[in-house]
């Protein structure tokens, strides 16, 4: 079974009389545990695209379907519980809660979900030992370099244990060394977790690195192609 | 945790925040102290005069009745009892130019009249009087507190005044009983056997009548008991029954007593509405003011909230917490500080029968519970408006 169907995927919005058709007519597969990046131009569709799969947006028209499980037609509090539960999200910006700690920020998805904190905590702590900071439990994100802080933000996004993990230019706050670091990381994360990577990038290292790039242009899929890897 | 450390981290302006709270809530506090002493005066007076009748001379007429009126007022259909009332000045002289409750004063006091009325003053260190009480004295929790007297000790009664006149007259009576707190009018009253009070009747009537009156045989007032829990409409319709009856006195209805005391209830608490008014408009609006910035500031997190999985409902839950722990923090505080300022005024105002405030249970109860309301109330506006980002939005501001 396919982790993410797109099925004929639209996304307008209106500008003033204009519409802008973001999203148009995209239809995909990803299998489980593939990684998958998403190359375009900027205004391309790349972030909508991804805001939908991660069911941020409601689309215009066509269907998301998550392991299966059409999402177009879950209520608010149905689609943040799959979200909660399926879906991790890693962003270019981090977005660590500066009142939490690194452990906290690491467990913050386990408050809205209905997993175990107990169970959390351990998950975490090797999440955090996965991504080498388990010197940094008690730190503030304002404490930590950016690459620490999306180490955090990946350890996070995993939580969960989802079959999903979405990112939306992960590597576009670090210098070249911390991108291949965190590269690196999610391919290794990628195999030993079993999760599906899904990347939105600019950044063609992380693009060639990734199983599969599908290519965005004026919303619609102008390439789609596996990734050849030098032996 | 996380509510108290966002709180924490915008350490100015959540201390002005909680400062708006802790003015309103003092304001509150002290008002409501204020208003709550009055109203238990009031509402002592409204039990004594709701559950017997008033019987003096009749209007324009000089307050000294003859003790034979005690058989007429007993022949009354539905008067079970009927005992004779003496006051005096406890003080006399004493310039009380702003008065905030009754004055010290000497009242008679006949044991079996608690067994009428629902106003109950027990005694709480030493005894009661007796019938047949002479140089005796039960004080009021206040006046004995005044006074620094205990239960054997002296005092003169009345109270001789520095520029007294040379034929000035007081007499010694014993201590024998201090009285329980009431909060009302029994707190400042010095209580002594009728015999007693005749004879400070004497003291006080004039020099050309003094020959001509035996102060055994008259009294100032006459307090009339139905059988006891009788309702006032039954109250009433023996003071009028008096009044049709008994020549010479007139006897007052209590629902027209008891309703002057209920309307100067009324004027205490618009006081007290006034001060949550207050509260609620500076408290509530700082609240709201620092809600909403918060929530603006935060975009991004709530967007992020809302991407790992958190409903509207839990955001808004977040985001109410911090509000109401706002108005809890300010609300303790400020309740504090009213209550530490109104014991130090009363503890002032002692030595000269000055306790203007009383703290009691519910206004504790209103001030916590309103200032926590308060940060509920203003912070659902703020709260709404987070829980109903769309995490799309919150994600892409730029704070």
């Amino acid at each position: 079974m396919s982790s993410i169907e797109l099925v004929d995927l639209t996304k307008h919005y209106k500008q003033g009389r204009n519409v802008v058709r973001a999203l148009d007519g995209v239809s995909l597969e990803i299998g489980a545990g593939e990684f998958v990046s998403i190359v375009g131009r900027s205004g391309s569709g790349k972030t909508t695209l991804l805001d939908l799969i991660g069911l941020l947006l409601r689309p215009t028209s066509g269907q998301v379907l998550i392991a299966g499980e059409d999402a177009s037609r879950l209520k608010d509090n149905q689609r943040a519980d799959m979200r909660g539960q399926r879906i991790g999200f890693i962003f270019q910006e981090y977005n660590l809660l500066p009142a939490l700690n690194v452990l906290e920020n690491v467990m913050l998805p386990l408050r809205y979900t209905k997993s175990r904190v107990e169970d959390g905590r351990g998950r975490a702590l090797e999440l955090l030992e996965a991504v080498q900071l388990s010197d940094r439990l008690k730190h503030r994100p304002d404490e930590l370099s950016g690459g620490q802080q999306q180490r955090v933000a990946i350890a996070r996004a995993l939580i969960n244990r989802p079959a999903i993990v979405l990112g939306d230019e992960p590597t576009g706050s670090v210098d070249t060394q911390t991108s291949q670091e965190l590269v690196g990381l999610m391919r290794w994360l990628n195999r030993e977790e079993g999760v599906t990577f899904v990347i939105v990038t600019h950044d063609l290292d992380l693009a060639g690195r990734a199983d599969r790039m599908i290519g965005l242009k004026d919303g619609r899929v102008i390439s789609d192609a596996p990734v050849l890897h030098a032996a | 945790m996380e509510i108290v450390r966002n709180l924490a981290r915008r350490r100015l302006r959540s201390t002005l925040t909680i400062l708006g709270i802790v003015i309103g809530i003092f304001a509150l506090t002290t008002m409501g102290a204020m208003a709550a002493h009055f109203n238990a005066l009031l509402d002592g007076g409204a039990r004594y005069y709701g559950s017997s009748i008033q019987v003096g001379a009749p209007d324009g007429q000089a307050s000294i009745l003859p003790m034979s009126k005690i058989d007429e007022l007993k022949q009354v259909d539905g008067v079970a009892a009927v005992f004779p009332g003496y006051g005096f000045d406890a003080k006399p002289g004493s310039a009380n130019v702003v008065n905030f409750g009754p004055p010290d004063t000497i009242l008679s006091r006949d044991p079996a009249e608690n067994t009428y009325n629902a106003l109950k003053t027990p005694v709480a260190h030493g005894r009661d009087l007796t019938s047949t009480s002479r140089g005796e004295v039960v004080l009021g929790s206040s006046i004995a507190n005044e006074f620094k007297k205990n239960v054997g000790d002296t005092i003169d009664l009345p109270v001789r005044p520095k520029d007294a006149k040379p034929d000035f007259v007081n007499h010694a009576f014993i201590v024998v009983g201090i009285l329980a707190p009431t909060q009302t009018a029994p707190d400042v009253f010095a209580y002594v056997g009728v015999p007693d009070a005749q004879m400070l009747l004497e003291d006080n009537l004039p020099v050309a009548l003094r020959d001509t009156i035996d102060s055994t045989q008259v009294a100032q007032s006459f307090t009339v008991y139905g059988q006891p829990g009788a309702s006032i409409g039954t109250l009433d319709a023996i003071a009028n029954r008096i009044n049709h009856r008994v020549g010479g006195v007139k006897a007052f209805k209590p629902s027209d007593v008891v309703s002057a005391f209920k309307s100067g209830g009324a004027i205490f608490t618009a006081i007290t509405t006034a001060a949550a008014v207050l509260a609620l408009v500076i408290g509530g609006l700082s609240v709201v003011n620092t809600m909403i910035m918060a929530v603006t500031e935060r975009f991004r997190e709530i967007g992020l909230k809302k991407a790992v999985g958190a409903h509207t409902g839990h955001v808004l839950r977040e985001y109410l917490a911090e509000a109401v722990l706002i108005g809890f923090i300010g609300g303790a505080v400020g309740y504090a500080l009213g209550v530490a300022l109104t014991n130090l005024l009363n503890l002032a105002g002692r030595s000269s029968n000055l306790e203007l405030f009383l703290i009691t249970p519910t206004l504790t109860a209103i001030a916590l519970g309103f200032a926590v309301a308060l940060g509920a109330l203003a912070g659902v506006i703020p709260a709404f408006r987070a829980a109903r980002l769309d995490p799309v939005t919150a994600l892409r501001t730029t704070n």
